[in-house]
């Protein structure tokens, strides 16, 4: 027990565990959408999280030839640069999230099969991407070169406020936001609504089925080419099992919160980011792994299906 | 399916050895040839380290033949890929091949212990350059190498208690924070390296391999004060807390053991943030206590200008081999006792000599690193 670390790191851990649940959230929202609509856990989403750090490590170093010993760019440059990898790593990992439905889903939902058969083609598909990765890179961790020089705006009781910390915080809130309004206000959103409260009566609606299964693929990728994106610009580097322990906490994130509804996913990855920088702060980065999962359990006997999963049984996505 | 390939190599290749060496040592009867095992990785992900090791026992004899002495010596290749299972099915070979008399090797620790049963029954000394497992000449141990084993590396014993004194040098009042990485070696080490921090520990943490997010360990350090930051474990993770400490305006020192001491490290942990890391390893370079000739022919005969790890005490271990060999020992038993009750010369001038369980008395050197420039830069003995 190390108490002594709240005195004055309590509102640094606060700050650091918010940003850390950020890309919980932007991964969990991947989860949780393909839940919402298939009432299926999209095992392979944890490795488009890694593609997706890839593909922002391809997009700044390989496509726009910044060396990883560069120095941070600044100005029109170091906006486009930024600009283009997170478009980059969203739509890499979007259109790989719509490739996993059509590899490891449709057809398999088409022939009506046992739905543990999906479970393990993902898992199939996750493991083809992992090792292919590992293949390709030689087990070598890959850094991002700092484009973002990282200053501060200031301190305010211990918490430093990085520009990295505050763009994570302020982009998640906006894209969280953004997709919450695009589920419950477009036409698209309400057909993948509809999808999820009832397939059958959805199909006699007239929603194309398949296409809105691809859409919920698609922006659950956005999302976690979102989180790949801020992962590697916080963090710098990347490795082919980044998505396991990333991946896991996602998914945990989302069980916690409820799963199958955004706002679950939300306050599950904030929840799950604090408590982790506490847990290890306090307990010991050793304890970290057995307090959240203790949590987890406790949280499900209390609430079977997550702190929000009842009171949102309507509105799910 | 690999594995078995593998494995079914290994054997067809000990069994090749073994006929190879025994029908050349029938052809030539009358100068006396007798025969130096090198046992270490060849092939396989780990080949680097074996690779490099080899050109120190070449050039070790190729010195030694360069002397034309009356006994002859040659190499006979043993190739374990590091690995346990693969060294299981090699090392009976060569324990049953009697023309070899001694063996430098095996480089890794789970292969040397893998390999002991089998060289322990057929009586053969063993020298090895690079396993560091502390278990291996412990008194205490279930398995260890007495009698035969010896090594001239410094195991993790002596190299946390190096890494605490070269981490805290020239600090006044240092306060330590000791980190790890849960995994055996990290563990391990830092366990072998708080006692000698007695009284200056501010605080310690275990940070699970491969963890990504280190600012609650940063938040810990700055609450406690510390003004040095150990860490046991690996480069990659290593390059990820240096940078979370120094982005988190950390000023100390940054140190830590010969898991970080790869070209990964300053690599990845980006412009400056590795500057000034202050890393130990069980190994001294090569050219740094060679002379200036040896350097020169050590290039002409492998054609490599830098020397890789472990090559200075590969060549001290072959050495010794060729010590005993030139006072007239060319059997098993003459060889291990030779080794066991002599004193030997290392190649900086040590005076290498060997305790009961296998371990140089005093300790092996433990080489002192700095990273400078974005290039790891060797300093001194630390």
């Amino acid at each position: 027990m190390n108490l002594q670390v709240l005195s004055s790191q309590f509102w640094s851990l606060c700050l650091q565990g918010v940003a850390l649940g950020f890309i919980y959230v932007l991964i969990s929202l991947g989860y949780t959408m393909v839940y919402g609509v298939l009432r299926l856990i999209n095992f392979a989403n944890s490795e488009v999280f890694m593609v997706g750090t890839f593909a922002t490590v391809v997009a700044q170093v390989g496509i726009l030839q910044n060396q990883t010993n560069s120095q941070p760019l600044h100005g029109f440059r170091l906006l486009y640069t930024l600009a283009f990898s997170l478009g980059f790593s969203m739509l890499i990992c979007g259109v790989l999230g719509v490739l996993v439905e059509l590899v490891a889903y449709r057809r398999l939902r088409a022939l009506g099969t046992n739905r543990l058969a999906s479970l393990i083609s993902a898992i199939a598909v996750s493991i083809v991407l992992l090792e292919t990765t590992r293949i390709v890179t030689f087990s070598r961790p890959q850094t991002s070169p700092r484009l973002l020089d990282k200053w501060s705006f200031g301190e305010i009781a211990g918490a430093n406020f990085r520009i990295d910390t505050v763009a994570v915080i302020v982009s998640g809130i906006v894209i969280f936001f953004a997709l919450d309004r695009f589920v419950t206000k477009s036409r698209l959103g309400k057909a993948i609504r509809a999808v999820s409260m009832s397939e059958e009566n959805s199909k006699l609606m007239g929603v194309n089925l398949n296409r809105v299964v691809s859409l919920t693929f698609f922006i659950g990728g956005l999302t976690t080419g979102a989180a790949a994106f801020f992962y590697t610009t916080v963090y710098e580097t990347t490795q082919f099992n980044v998505g396991f322990n990333l991946g896991l906490a996602a998914f945990t994130a989302a069980v916690l919160g409820g799963i199958g509804n955004l706002r679950g996913a939300f306050y599950g990855g904030l929840f799950l980011g604090v408590l982790e920088q506490f847990a290890s702060a306090i307990l010991g980065s050793q304890w970290k792994s057995v307090t959240v999962f203790l949590v987890l359990v406790l949280v499900l006997l209390l609430k079977p299906n997550g702190i929000f999963g009842e009171a949102v049984q309507q509105t799910r996505t | 399916m690999n594995k078995k390939i593998q494995r079914s190599l290994a054997v067809v290749s000990a069994a090749a050895l073994v006929l190879g060496v025994s029908a050349v040592s029938s052809a030539m009867a009358a100068p006396k040839t007798v025969y130096l095992a090198f046992q270490a990785p060849l092939t396989g992900p780990n080949a680097l380290t074996g690779q490099d090791e080899l050109t120190g026992a070449k050039f070790a004899l190729s010195e030694y033949n360069a002397t034309n002495p009356s006994i002859k010596v040659e190499l006979v290749l043993a190739d374990d890929q590091g690995l346990a299972e693969v060294a299981a099915v090699v090392a009976p070979g060569i324990a049953s091949n009697k023309k070899i008399i001694g063996l430098i090797g095996p480089a890794f620790s789970g292969a040397t212990q893998a390999s002991l049963p089998a060289y322990k029954a057929g009586g053969l000394a063993l020298i090895s350059m690079s396993a560091t497992r502390v278990s291996l000449t412990d008194r205490k141990a279930a398995v260890n190498g007495f009698p035969i084993f010896k090594r001239v590396v410094a195991n993790d014993q002596y190299q946390g208690p190096a890494l605490a004194r070269y981490a805290t040098k020239g600090v006044t009042a240092p306060s330590v924070y000791l980190v790890d990485d849960k995994t055996a070696y990290g563990k391990g080490l830092a366990d072998y390296t708080s006692p000698s921090l007695k009284g200056k520990i501010a605080g310690t943490d275990s940070v699970p391999e491969n963890t990504s997010d280190y600012t609650s360990v940063v938040a810990k350090v700055k609450a406690s004060g510390a003004n040095v930051v150990i860490y046991c474990g690996y480069a990659p993770d290593a390059a990820k807390f240096v940078k979370a400490l120094r982005d988190g305006g950390y000023k100390g020192i940054f140190a830590s053991g010969d898991g970080t001491l790869k070209a990964t490290f300053p690599n990845n942990a980006g412009n400056t943030a590795a500057e000034g890391a202050r890393l130990t390893a069980a190994d001294v370079p090569f050219e740094d206590v060679a002379t200036a000739a040896q350097m020169v022919a050590y290039t002409k005969l492998t054609g490599i200008k830098i020397p890789g790890t472990y090559v200075t005490s590969t060549y001290n271990a072959t050495n010794i081999f060729l010590t005993c060999i030139k006072q007239g020992k060319t059997s098993r038993a003459g060889i291990q006792n030779c080794i066991t009750s002599g004193s030997f010369k290392g190649v900086a001038g040590d005076t290498i000599k060997f305790d009961r369980y296998g371990d140089i008395v005093g300790g092996a050197a433990v080489g002192a690193f700095t990273i400078k420039d974005g290039k790891i830069t060797y300093v001194a003995v630390a």
